[in-house]
């Protein structure tokens, strides 16, 4: 049947294709990428030949025959950490070259991953406000900056949410929660002007630093995905000077 | 007394980490093991900065030894390295210094005194580099060991008929 395989192929592509841009979206570095792609289509006899890009994926896949092939681009939506996503999509990619699945399976399989609930959203508030405070208190904060801190967080990313539901523009969203963490964490400092208040400031907006692309970056490059390197610390630049850039609205507002 | 205040910064170290890793969307398996690879990593930087050691080196060795411990932890836990190492770095990440230069700069751009100027220039350039240089020892310690381990993993990927189920 040589007609069906034909189209079984079409279908691994896309399929790849998608799982590839999942990945991406999730926060894998691209050599993860590369392999996990492989790895599938190595399963299926195919060879892929991949460009990945921060802003699309393109896939070429060789079937066995060799004589005839896939080709396709994909666009990436924006960015959505979900390391729990990459975790499983790397436990099924094992799975699918030990147990041999077929194509129909792997997609129903991917459809319940990309259903899986994720934590709930005010755990989330709670627990990243949880984790400003604790950097507060490593900066050497005492309790009263611990609690501005997280409140301020709380806020701040609260803000972060919102202004991404409303489509704003990413680093536009990054500079209002920068600026709201500041502002909240400054009011109580305002009031009380004796009290040190640069640790509370400081350690405010942390949980906006951009830790998984700067990490990818330096990751990348050592990899040799050069290009990719370059555009993942750019990244991580224009999102430092958006939350330095919000730090300095509440500096002026407060004239610390 | 001195033990303990160091003991209390490994459990904020590790609170700091588990903001992250749900931010991150972790699998909550993996939740126990990030709190505490941080909370290792994280209080052998302070324990080496408290030896006098240079912020940037003793980053780097932090950032290792949770490198090291991710990939071991990615073996028992049925995760990729990187879902324990990223959460758990993060508490080292340079914040005040950063905060420090950023300050300095805004400074440096309203002083006209040229005296004062060099003061904080200076200050402001300090602050910078070591900010850099901390963040760049970060993700050079992340990174090392679970290149080292790739290795391992490359080989498993050439055809084998006893390949075995094994998390890189």
């Amino acid at each position: 049947m040589p007609t069906s395989h034909r189209s079984d192929y079409d279908e691994l592509g896309e399929l790849l294709l998608d799982i590839g841009v999942m990945l991406m979206v999730s926060g894998a570095n691209t050599e993860r990428i590369k392999i996990t792609v492989e790895r599938i289509a190595n399963a299926f006899a195919c060879v892929p030949d991949l460009l990945i890009t921060n802003h699309a994926l393109m896939l070429t896949l060789t079937y066995p025959d060799s004589n005839k092939v896939f080709t396709s681009v994909k666009w990436m939506p924006g960015m959505h950490l979900n390391f729990n996503l990459i975790s499983d999509i790397s436990t099924m990619s094992w799975q699918i070259v030990l147990e041999k699945w077929s194509v129909a399976r792997i997609a129903e399989e991917l459809k319940m991953l990309n259903r899986k609930p994720l934590y709930p959203r005010y755990l989330v508030l709670l627990l990243v406000a949880l984790a400003g405070a604790s950097f507060c208190r490593l900066f050497g904060g005492n309790l009263t900056e611990m609690l501005a801190v997280f409140v301020a967080s709380f806020c701040g990313l609260y803000v972060r949410q919102e202004a991404i539901k409303l489509k704003f523009n990413f680093y536009v969203s990054i500079f209002f929660a920068a600026a709201t963490a500041a502002l909240v964490a400054g009011v109580y400092f305002h009031f009380h002007p004796d009290e040190v208040y640069s640790h509370a400031f400081s350690t405010s907006v942390l949980f906006l630093i951009p830790g998984v692309p700067m990490i990818h970056a330096i990751s990348d490059l050592m990899d040799g995905h050069t290009l990719n390197g370059i555009v993942r610390g750019v990244n991580v630049m224009i999102m430092a000077f958006a939350i330095a850039l919000g730090l300095t609205v509440a500096l002026v507002a407060y004239k610390f | 007394m001195n033990t303990l205040l160091f003991l209390e910064k490994g459990i904020w170290l590790g609170c700091a980490a588990i903001g992250f890793a749900v931010l991150f969307n972790v699998p909550r398996r993996t939740l126990g093991t990030i709190f505490v690879i941080a909370a290792l990593g994280g209080l052998l930087k302070i324990g080496l900065l408290q030896q006098g050691a240079v912020a940037a080196l003793a980053t780097l060795a932090g950032a290792a030894l949770i490198g090291l411990l991710s990939v071991l932890a990615a073996h028992q836990r049925k995760a990729p390295p990187m879902i324990f190492a990223i959460p758990a770095v993060i508490p080292m990440i340079p914040g005040f210094f950063a905060y420090q230069a950023m300050v300095g700069m805004i400074e440096l751009t309203v002083e006209k005194d040229p005296v004062i100027y060099s003061k904080i220039f200076f200050a402001t350039v300090n602050n910078g580099l070591s900010a850099f240089f901390v963040m760049l020892a970060l993700s050079v310690g992340v990174a090392i060991p679970m290149l080292i381990s790739r290795k391992q993993t490359i080989k498993r990927l050439q055809p084998d008929e006893n390949l075995e189920v094994e998390m890189e």
